[in-house]
């Protein structure tokens, strides 16, 4: 005979989930069938969970306190908050429980009500969506889709710490590159100085303490990104990495946007005939007498 | 060609030559290739008017004319791009006076004036000009041949020997710089009024070569775009690179550092310097296509980060890059709420700078999620829109000039009758006071006024030049597609 206490003891040391070949390799002297007769037994009662991961059949310890919190009530709660249960970390939307429960919607928002007061679940608004709310179990840390990372605060972007990022990895490498302009030794020598990775702008960035979160390399080449992407600097793959350099751009402003008539919004709306037109243009008169 | 570039041409032809030829030039412009009577019945003007103003249009290379079907009568049409060029002439000349000096441009000057020119009447001309001695004018010959030497100018070709009502005219390709023969006895003659200038028997035309110009131009954007983008050195070996390679003393570095710069230019991102053989430890070449496609695309870019501001231009680098873009990457991607980078990629997409392609689903066929939405790029597009767009600014830019000249028509005139009266007392030896009263006659509150219509003046005509500069870059991309 295999206890099952012996079973769920070693589910409960893998969070990530156990094979029946572990579970087989963990207790060498028992049989196939009685681990078989202990598992069925654990599965019954629910302290045991099964799922299937690339193929394989693995077992989880489920806590058996939070379903028996669940317990408490009644059968559509049970239902709802194993579909929300389900949908992990990510969450799951009103309308995606009401198609997976069949319950309809003032049912489905009683019963959510109910579990929100018994702090069973909770409602996270999420990024993607600034309307959509998606609930997930109490105790979960929402994951960073939802939440969106380390850019936003309360569903909000926050574009003005992203914008002072961005400007400070440029000011690094603009240094940078003037720095290894100023060393001389060569325009190939200047060139290959001038390169950054991401871990040196991110120490650079740390040690500015500008930023109240802890930002991970990933955030910073991401930040990074935009910088290449406002053309100010180019990125080369090197390694497994990416190298950053700020460049110069080929033209100076050109003819077209010096003038008023390059930028003007109206400019579809302008002819020689009409209210619009360059006789009496506002934003002409304008450029002209400014000196 | 647009309506557009209608509006501008029908405005440079007035400008410069009146509203007759204006009437004319427009005419052909609208009806294409016409015949001399048809074009007299709708512009309703005189026979002789109509004349002379297609002479004048010939004369300057603005319209040519072929033989029609019949061969009695001659068809005429207008020369579009030569006129457009004709916003360009302050250019070729600054060129020529960096490249030659002072009499070469005094030449191209006579030519594109006259538009086209014997031998004889080129060098006497400047040779008058100039005022300079008879011993001088070998002088100036040999800038006028160095001119030919370098191809800045060519011959006109002649009519055909055939006897024909309407002459046609040969292209002959090798001809078109072959010096000609200058007696020099007989100019220095002609020169000195011994024998009229009409007997020197001179039936060689020149007439200015644009492309040879606008090759000087187009290599004069690359260096500097090179200067900017890497330094001076790099500037100076593009130009090194299309000669042979001479050890400058004003570039010490690139001497020192030449293999340095090839690699790093060949390495940039732009590619538009390119290996493309080993032969001589590695050949070289410029991709002019790929120069002028980067730079196409930064002038559009500067376009839309003047118009629309940094985000937008990261959006639209974003596409640049991805070729393919979904709604939702470019929110994540460069980093803009969603709300914004939603607006601004639709407004980008109302001003025909991206493009959208939505891609089926197959299974599902209701709901929202029925299709992809994908942000693309077509630059030709956006370049031919631009070019549009520099054309429009041409246009206002002269209309609101003629409309100044217009407003204050009653002050100009009376600066210029003031100006005359001064001239003419000048040149009868009045004294300084009489010339001050004179002058008085001007009020100072007419005289600030005088200097802002100056001002307005000069700044619609530097924006004439300028815009001209944007124009030659999209052409120049829309050449190497």
């Amino acid at each position: 005979m295999v206890e099952e206490s012996v079973i769920l003891e070693l589910v409960k040391n893998k969070p990530d989930g156990i094979s029946n070949d572990d579970i087989k390799e963990a207790i060498p002297d028992a049989k196939i069938e009685d681990i078989a007769v202990a598992i069925n037994k654990c599965l019954k009662t629910g302290s045991l969970e099964l799922f299937q991961n690339k193929g394989k059949l693995l077992y989880k310890f489920k806590d058996i306190s939070q379903k028996t919190a669940a317990k408490g009530s009644d059968n559509e709660e049970k239902v709802v908050f194993r579909i929300i249960e389900e949908a992990g970390n990510k969450g799951i939307w009103i309308r995606d429980i009401r198609f997976k429960s069949n319950l309809n919607m003032t049912q489905l928002n009683k019963v959510l009500k109910s579990l929100e007061t018994k702090k069973y679940i909770k409602a996270v608004k999420s990024v993607s969506a600034s309307k959509k709310k998606v609930y997930m179990l109490y105790d979960l840390e929402p994951d960073s889709t939802v939440t969106g990372g380390a850019w936003y605060q309360d569903q909000d972007f926050e574009s003005e710490f992203v914008d002072v990022l961005s400007q400070q990895c440029l000011r690094f490498l603009t240094e940078k590159a003037e720095e290894a302009r100023k060393q001389g030794g060569g325009p190939l020598l200047a060139r290959n100085k001038s390169y950054a990775t991401a871990i040196d702008v991110h120490k650079f960035i740390s040690d500015l303490g500008i930023s109240k979160v802890s930002l991970s390399i990933n955030d910073i080449e991401s930040i990074l990104y935009t910088v290449v992407l406002d053309n100010n600097a180019e990125r080369t793959v090197s390694g497994d990495g990416y190298l950053y350099r700020a460049i110069n751009r080929f033209l100076d402003p050109i003819g077209l946007v010096k003038t008023t008539c390059g930028v003007c919004p109206i400019a579809s709306r302008c002819a020689d005939t009409g209210l619009i037109n360059p006789k009496v243009c506002e934003y002409l008169t304008e450029w002209l007498e400014e000196s | 060609m647009s309506s557009q570039v209608g509006k501008v041409i029908s405005l440079i032809l007035q400008e410069r030559f009146g509203p007759v030829i204006e009437k004319v030039g427009t005419f052909l412009f609208q009806y294409g290739s016409n015949p001399l009577l048809y074009i007299k019945r709708t512009t309703d003007l005189p026979l002789g008017k109509v004349k002379e103003a297609l002479c004048v249009l010939i004369k300057h290379r603005l319209a040519i004319f072929k033989p029609n079907k019949n061969e009695n009568i001659a068809n005429y049409s207008l020369c579009i791009e030569n006129i457009l060029l004709m916003m360009r002439f302050p250019k070729y000349l600054s060129l020529i006076k960096k490249k030659f000096g002072d009499e070469p441009e005094m030449m191209i000057e006579e030519l594109l004036q006259n538009g086209y020119l014997t031998t004889s009447e080129i060098i006497l001309r400047v040779a008058e000009k100039l005022k300079c001695d008879v011993n001088n004018l070998p002088n100036v010959r040999d800038k006028f041949v160095s001119l030919i030497i370098a191809k800045y100018i060519n011959r006109l070709p002649l009519p055909s020997d055939e006897e024909k009502p309407v002459p046609i005219f040969g292209t002959n390709e090798t001809e078109l710089f072959t010096l000609p023969k200058i007696d020099m006895k007989k100019l220095a003659q002609a020169y000195a009024n011994i024998i009229p200038k009409d007997d020197l028997g001179d039936n060689v035309f020149w007439v200015v070569n644009y492309d040879r110009f606008h090759q000087d131009m187009r290599d004069k954007c690359l260096v500097d775009a090179f200067i900017k983008r890497f330094d001076e050195n790099a500037g100076e070996f593009l130009l090194e690179i299309r000669d042979i390679v001479r050890k400058k003393v004003v570039y010490p570095n690139l001497v020192t550092f030449f293999d340095q710069y090839v690699t790093v230019i060949e390495q940039d991102s732009s590619q538009i310097i390119r290996k493309f053989g080993e032969a001589s430890g590695g050949s070289f070449q410029i991709h002019l296509k790929e120069a002028y496609t980067q730079l196409a695309w930064e002038l559009v870019e500067q376009v839309i980060l003047e118009k629309f501001d940094s985000k937008a231009a990261r959006i639209f680098r974003l596409v640049k890059l991805k070729k393919f873009v979904e709604p939702d990457q470019i929110q994540q991607l460069a980093m803009i709420p969603s709300k914004e980078a939603k607006k601004l990629s639709y407004l980008l997409l109302e001003e025909n700078f991206l493009k959208l392609q939505e891609l089926k689903k197959p299974q599902s066929n209701t709901g929202p999620n029925k299709s992809f939405t994908l942000f693309y790029i077509d630059l030709e597009s956006i370049v031919r829109n631009l070019l549009e767009l520099c054309y429009k600014t041409l246009f206002n830019a002269m209309t609101r000039k003629s409309h100044e000249r217009f407003v204050n028509k009653r002050i100009i005139d009376k600066k210029q009758r003031v100006d005359t009266i001064a001239m003419g007392m000048q040149a009868q030896g009045a004294t300084e006071e009489q010339l001050a009263d004179i002058e008085e006659m001007i009020t100072p509150p007419e005289k600030e006024m005088l200097d802002k219509i100056d001002k307005k003046m000069k700044k619609l005509n530097i924006e004439e030049l300028e815009i001209d500069g944007t124009i030659f870059l999209l052409q120049m991309y829309l050449k190497y597609q």
